[in-house]
Formats: structure tokens, C-alpha cells, sequence
């Protein structure tokens, strides 16, 4: 059973169709890149899967049940993690606090009860020890963004969805990221995991397989070499970016 | 802070003991404010609604007669309590429910107009809520024949106590489940929404508390006063409060109780001294405190002491 199934995803603006019946399929212990040019229509795609947007046309299976309908924070609850593109940590809370946050049962309970040894672990996996106690506006920006990486991973995602993960981060942060991403797969810390990214050098470091999109639809879909290798893609977007 | 808490104590000056008793109430309702505004990030400009519409339900239950009224002023309070979160539900479900949920200068606006229909509902309640006069209290604080807390010592312990009781709940819901996620909600409402959580059930919850709170202390402070009127569910009490917690420092549990005690001590002081001049002179220490200390007299005496 696919963690992911898109069918038919459809999205306007206006007269602007932003998503153009979009399918896809992500399978677990994948680790999947989406790239494409600006309004290639893919963080249009990422909002309609965790729910910030909804679809006007197309369905979205999560884990087997149809979530096309549900509210950004039952998704969550049902496996959907997502890193924003621009830092979204809590910056007068302490590192700590961040990742409890992430950590804390989801339903309504009264009692403050997390799992230390979960919250411990994904510290030390994030190289957070350090810096428990800081208050998370003192981080760098890359501790920020792997802060909130940690925070999303104590939440136990089925679907890890990340929105350019690398923006704003140094070279070595880069780098740094992709390793713990493929660290996180190798480990099986998330079913699958979704980039989108600008960065294609990040994507080869990190993806398996890669969908390119284009106004809107998919232009292109497979490894990163055989996706190199397409005339199309290289019109669109391989191109213009060597 | 011990020290303005235990001041009255140690003087021997009655009217200045009963002034701690009303500011430890104002402290209660700074408080409420401070759950939600400086925790939770709600900024609020109609809370006098519940303060001081916890002063007009005892009025109207106390001195009103027909049906079961009037009540006995204990009965009465549950009732304003009561009443107050239950208007807190309401509004709540209005504002934080759906797509359409409001937050930032959109909920201030709201909760703005909620104290302006409040302040003329209460003008042109006629003989329910005494109109421009408002309504002459006939209760008191305590147990008849037993023992009274409507002034002096019996009144600054009672109002000491539930300041306390406040301050050591408020405490322990910060520290609760619902308390981090409050904070995290202040912080970044989406990305709490992100990691799951009901953010819409997290702050009704925290307005209830909020608005019960307030309105407890309102009833309290008006059965205390001997009456309610209509400025007190409006606009202007709802920004005072706003200012005792910015000057005592928002996000903080001490500053909005220092704030809700300074102030209105400032103001009566310089009040009886400088006749004509005593609000200018207020208003120019407010603004010379809130520059050189934005973040509140205990934001900075907090930083002081960190460095």
C-alpha cells in the first residue's frame, strides 16, 4: 500500500490552474524529491496534500484512507509531518519546549506526559544537547530549521513532507541536512519522505527518485539520472539552471 | 513583591489595607488578561465585559426581586462566574471556530466591539441594569452574623488569598499540557496546527478560564465598591487593564500583579496631590517606563538578573 496516493489533483485561482491534475505515488521507505521552476505549481501541490489549501477536483490517500476533505491538524494527526520553507519553531520557548511540543500527546489530556527517552534521542540525533535550554530564536539558522525537523519527527510521521529544507542554509548546513535525511531513512525514523527543492545538488545528494513538475503538471518522473537525461525536463528546468 | 503584599499588613493605616484588597482584585483580572494576551497571544480589548459583567450578574441577582430573586450574594457569584466563562463560550465559538477564525488586530476588533455593545447594554438596560446610574450594591463580603470581609483585614486576606490561589493555579496550568501549547500558540499558531493539536479548543479553553476569572474578580470588586456601572463592562476599564499588564511586563505571572498594583496606587496617590495636573503626569511615567523598560518593570527587573 502506497503512504502516499494522489489522483486527479486539481487546483485554481481564478482563471489560474496552479495544479493541473497532478497524481503521484509515494512508497514507503521512499525518499522523494519534487522540483520544478517557480509556479511549477509544486508548493501549491504540498499545501493541498497537509491541507493548507483544499482541492477543487482529485483525491488524496494517506496510509489507505481518503483525506482529501480533513483539516491540516487531523492530517497531522493521522502521520502528516511538514517542515516549512521559512523556520516555524517557537522562539521564545527553549529548545527543549520545541521538541516537547512535538512530542506531547495529541488528543486532549490534562497531564504534561511525553516521551523523555523519544525527545532524548531525537536531541542527540539533531545535535541539540547542547543548546536544550537556549531559547530557540538563539539558534543558527539551520539548528532552527532541524530543530523544527525534530519537532515534526516527535509527532512519529508516517509522511515526512519538507518545503525547500536548505533555504537560507550555509553550504555546510547543506550537506549536514542531507545526511541526517538519509540517516532518517536508512533508520526508518519516517514510512517516506517528500523534498520539495530548488536546490537540485541537494536532490541528487539525498532523493531516490524524483517527479519534475511543470505548470502545473508532471512533466517528468523517475531517478534523478533518468530524469537528467530528459530533453523535456532539460527545456524546462534542468537547462536553465546549468 | 512580598514586600507590597505584606505592606498593608504592617501599617496601621485601614484605608490603605482595604486600597491593597481592591488592587489584588485589579491583579486577579490583570491576570485573566495576561493568560490570554501575554500567553496565549490574544490580544484583548474588551475584557471589562467579564469583569465588570461579573459585577452587574451579583447586582441583578442581589437587588432585583421576582421569580427566585433575590439570591444570597455566595449564590449570586457562582452565578457571575458562571456566567462570565459561559460568555466566553459563546464568543470563543464564535471568533476561534471554523475557517473563518479570527486572530490578531481582527480579534482585538471584535472583542473592542464586544465592550462597546456591552457599555450600551448596560446604559439602556432600563430598571435590569440601572441604566446610566448602573445598580447600587446591597451586599457584602462574608457570612452575616459570622464574619464580614467587606473592608479592612477581612477583606485584604480574602482578596490576598484568591490572588494567591491565582497565581499558584495559573502556575500549574502553564506547566500542564494545555499551558505549552498556549505558549507555542502565541509563538506560531500554524505550526501548532501542524503538529496536530486543536489550536480552536486549546484557546476556548484558555478564554473560558480567562473570562471566568475576570468575572469573579468583577463581582468581587463591585459588591465591594457598592456599585456597577456601565463604564465598567466598557472600553476604557478594558484598556486599563491592558496598561497594568504592559507595565508590569506581559508573559509573565509577577509583572501584570506589580503593574495592577503600581498603577492604581501611582494614580490615587498623585490624584489626592496634584489636582489638576495628576494624569498628565501619569500618563508621561507610563510612557517613560514602557520605552526604557519594553518589556514591563518585571521583564527588565527578570533580565537585570539574568545578566
Amino acid at each position: 500500500m502506497s503512504v502516499l496516493a494522489i489522483e486527479g489533483l486539481t487546483k485554481s485561482f481564478g482563471g489560474f490552474t496552479a495544479v493541473d491534475d497532478v497524481s503521484l505515488r509515494i512508497e514507503p521507505g521512499e525518499l522523494r524529491g519534487l522540483i520544478g521552476s517557480n509556479g511549477a505549481g509544486k508548493s501549491t501541490l504540498l499545501h493541498l496534500i497537509y491541507g493548507k489549501l483544499e482541492a477543487d477536483g482529485g483525491t488524496i490517500q494517506f496510509d489507505g484512507s481518503d483525506v482529501s476533505r480533513l483539516p491540516a491538524h487531523v492530517r497531522a494527526r493521522k502521520g502528516m509531518g511538514l517542515v516549512f520553507q521559512l523556520t516555524s519553531v517557537f522562539d521564545a520557548l527553549t529548545v527543549e519546549e520545541n521538541l516537547m511540543l512535538g512530542a506531547l500527546p495529541k488528543k486532549p489530556r490534562t497531564r504534561l506526559s511525553v516521551d523523555r527517552e523519544d525527545v532524548e534521542r531525537i536531541m542527540a540525533l539533531l545535535e541539540l544537547n547542547d543548546v536544550r535550554y537556549r531559547h530557540a530564536s538563539q539558534l543558527s539558522h539551520g539548528r532552527q530549521q532541524w530543530l523544527e525537523i525534530g519537532m515534526v519527527l516527535l509527532t512519529k510521521p508516517t509522511l515526512l513532507l519538507l518545503d525547500e529544507p536548505t533555504s537560507g542554509m550555509t553550504r555546510a548546513e547543506s550537506r549536514h541536512t542531507a545526511e541526517m535525511l538519509k540517516q532518517l531513512q536508512a533508520t526508518q525514523a519516517t514510512d517516506a519522505i517528500v523534498v520539495v527543492e530548488h536546490n537540485i545538488e541537494f536532490i541528487r545528494l539525498v532523493s531516490d527518485r524524483v517527479t519534475v513538475m511543470h505548470r502545473g503538471q508532471v512533466l517528468a518522473d523517475g531517478t534523478i539520472d533518468e530524469v537528467q537525461a530528459n530533453g523535456e525536463v532539460q527545456a524546462s528546468f534542468l537547462g536553465r539552471l546549468n | 513583591m512580598v514586600a507590597l503584599l505584606v505592606l498593608p499588613i504592617i501599617s496601621s493605616d485601614r484605608f490603605l489595607i482595604d486600597r491593597f484588597g481592591r488592587y489584588f482584585l485589579f491583579a486577579i483580572f490583570a491576570l485573566s488578561v495576561d493568560l490570554i494576551w501575554g500567553y496565549g497571544g490574544m490580544f484583548t480589548f474588551g475584557h471589562a465585559a467579564f469583569f465588570g459583567g461579573g459585577g452587574y450578574i451579583v447586582g441583578m441577582l442581589t437587588t432585583r426581586s421576582g421569580w427566585v430573586l433575590p439570591v444570597p450574594f455566595w449564590m449570586a457569584l457562582v452565578a457571575a462566574v458562571a456566567t462570565s466563562a459561559l460568555l466566553a463560550v459563546a464568543l470563543s465559538y464564535f471568533v476561534f471556530s471554523g475557517k473563518g477564525a479570527l486572530r490578531g488586530v481582527e480579534f482585538a476588533v471584535v472583542t473592542l466591539a464586544v465592550a462597546v455593545i456591552a457599555e450600551r447594554l448596560a446604559n439602556a438596560g432600563g430598571s435590569v441594569s440601572g441604566g446610566q446610574n448602573g445598580i447600587l450594591m446591597q451586599s457584602r463580603l462574608g457570612i452575616p452574623g459570622v464574619i464580614s470581609l467587606h473592608r479592612g483585614y477581612g477583606f485584604y486576606a480574602l482578596t490576598g488569598l484568591l490572588l494567591v490561589a491565582t497565581y499558584v493555579g495559573l502556575k500549574w496550568f502553564l506547566q500542564t499540557r494545555s499551558g505549552l501549547i498556549i505558549r507555542g500558540i502565541r509563538e506560531n499558531e500554524d505550526r501548532v496546527d501542524l503538529l496536530g493539536y486543536e489550536v480552536p479548543l486549546i484557546k476556548r479553553r484558555t478564554f473560558v478560564l480567562s473570562g471566568a476569572l475576570a468575572g469573579m474578580a468583577g463581582a468581587l470588586f463591585y459588591v465591594h465598591e457598592g456599585i456597577v456601572s456601565p463604564t465598567a463592562v466598557g472600553v476604557s476599564a478594558s484598556t486599563l487593564v491592558l496598561l497594568w499588564v504592559v507595565l508590569g511586563g506581559r508573559g509573565t505571572l509577577l509583572g501584570p500583579i506589580i503593574g495592577a498594583i503600581i498603577l492604581p496606587h501611582l494614580t490615587a496617590s498623585l490624584s489626592g496631590t496634584l489636582l489638576d495636573t495628576w494624569l498628565v503626569v501619569v500618563g508621561v511615567i507610563l510612557v517613560l517606563v514602557i520605552v526604557v523598560f519594553p518589556s514591563g518593570i518585571f521583564g527588565f527587573l527578570s533580565k537585570a538578573r539574568d545578566v
